[in-house]
């Protein structure tokens, strides 16, 4: 493993050169201190994660508030929904998670290759999150005729309320499905610098940092949005 | 070789003096593995305690409290959401701050998921006539119970025979029997048509004491009063149901009510 580990002595000068390396990058001229730098974009970025955790937790609320006015159309809707795919699909994310925490600490180590490969694999996990999502969840519902509020068409349904819950659910893992999507493009922009310019390295990697947290808050409120719809009946 | 590396990294720290010496946190490896083990399991276990409590319900034939589900399900994953937070978002080596952010955001939530169960929940304990609005099942304004009569007086007893189809086949078969049948509700939107009824039995006040009837006076006997951009009309009274069509204004200000202008 050591011996794959990327030194200067094996990268081609034109990467070496770049400007865009993270040797040669230097911190913002208003900036005291890449540090300074470093934590102000951190902090900028928590910031940004708690308003996503607002605008999830309105989601949330309705979720609860009509759990408690409609607690039939909410086991209903549970039990049409199959628990293996959520589970897989934690499964998946959880893994993603890691590896996004695993690019950071091999970008802060200068392991150029590792951590590339760590992205590519955040990466294929979320395509695998997005496709079992639309695949086998929202492309089976569908042509059923579970859907959302007025294009609710499913002939068996028990409850006249199951029509929400639908609406919950898609609005709920649809946001949730567009942030993984997002995190995806964001891993591939920090993958197509990395490759082009390496350009994260020990002294430079707060998109690398700031997109593993980004990725970490979609994850976690996957751990949340699991267990509500697809468990709790 | 990682030695190597590990020199690198400090000589590129060196590089910049500006950096005063700080040093940011590595996460090491082995611990983040553990996390990530200790993920995979408790996301097995709060499915494993999902499919024990279904298989002990129908083996033992006993219908567990609600709360069991809700518990597992909840504390597991909020002991799930802290190691992603405390580790993979290094949140237990970062600055206190971040933390700080974070927390301060879910004491927000869970204001706004405190005082949104209040408010739904405790309704009855005012006012006991609206406890049906928090009824187990809802309001049964939907389409199973649409009472025969327009003024709903025997709202949450009529339920309608289905003969064993489902609600909404049912609806769709019968809905154009008549001006009142089920489409009728369904087109004009079921709570809204059950709220117009409700409100125009209840215009005055059930509790109002005063023959005056100030509550009317007030101009809170007509629902009809919305806010708009311009005036805002507090809504006393019964709350309307949740997806009831909010009606048009009719824009009149000389009522001597106007709340804010």
């Amino acid at each position: 493993m050591t011996t794959i580990d990327t030194n200067t002595s094996g990268v081609p000068a034109r990467i070496l050169q770049s400007p865009k390396h993270w040797r040669n990058r230097k911190h913002e001229p208003h900036w005291r201190s890449g540090d300074e730098e470093f934590d102000a974009a951190k902090l900028g970025m928590w910031l940004f994660l708690s308003t996503e955790v607002l605008l999830f937790a309105g989601i949330f609320c309705g979720y609860a508030i009509f759990r408690m006015l409609y607690p039939e159309a909410w086991a209903n809707g549970s039990h049409y929904l199959d628990w293996r795919m959520g589970a897989a699909n934690t499964a998946v994310l959880l893994i993603s998670s890691w590896t996004a925490a695993n690019a950071v600490r091999l970008a802060q180590l200068d392991k150029q290759f590792w951590f590339k490969i760590n992205i590519i694999v955040t990466i294929i996990c979320a395509l695998i999150f997005v496709g079992v999502k639309f695949t086998f969840e929202y492309g089976v519902k569908l042509p059923q005729g579970k859907a959302p509020g007025a294009f609710f068409s499913y002939p068996n349904a028990h409850d006249v309320h199951e029509p929400l819950w639908w609406s919950l659910y898609y609005v709920g893992t649809g946001i949730h499905a567009f942030h993984v999507i997002v995190g995806a493009i964001l891993f591939g922009v920090v993958l197509w610098y990395a490759q082009r310019h390496q350009a994260y390295g020990p002294t430079q990697y707060t998109l690398v940092e700031n997109s593993a947290l980004y990725w970490h808050i979609v994850d976690l409120i996957w751990i949340f949005l699991f267990p509500l719809l697809y468990l709790i009946h | 070789m990682s030695n190597q590396s590990t020199t690198q990294a400090h000589d590129a720290h060196s590089d910049h003096d500006d950096h005063a010496g700080h040093e940011h946190f590595i996460a090491n490896w082995k611990m983040q593995i553990g996390i990530l083990a200790a993920l995979l399991f408790l996301t097995a276990l709060t499915v494993g305690f999902y499919n024990f409590e279904q298989w002990v319900e129908t083996a033992f034939e006993v219908t567990l409290p609600k709360w069991v589900n809700i518990a597992g399900a909840m504390s597991i994953a909020t002991v799930k959401a802290i190691l992603v937070a405390a580790f993979f978002m290094q949140l237990k080596y970062d600055k206190a701050l971040n933390t700080f952010v974070l927390l301060f955001c879910l004491f927000c939530v869970a204001l706004f998921l405190t005082f949104s169960m209040i408010d739904l929940g405790s309704r009855d304990w005012v006012d006991p006539v609206k406890a049906p609005a928090i009824s187990a099942g809802g309001t049964s304004a939907g389409l199973d119970a649409v009472a025969a009569d327009e003024d709903f007086s025997v709202l949450l007893t009529n339920k309608i025979n289905t003969g064993g189809l489902s609600l909404v086949e049912y609806s769709r078969l019968h809905g154009n029997e008549n001006e009142h049948g089920l489409l009728y509700y369904r087109e004009k939107g079921q709570e809204a048509t059950f709220w117009e009824h409700f409100y125009d039995g209840h215009a005055v006040h059930r509790d109002s004491m005063d023959e005056h009837n100030f509550f009317e006076q007030l101009g809170y006997g007509h629902h009809e009063q919305t806010s708009t951009a311009n005036e805002s009309h507090p809504r006393h009274g019964l709350t309307p149901g949740l997806f009831s069509d909010v009606p048009a204004s009719t824009g009149h200000t000389d009522d001597g009510h106007g709340g804010g202008h």
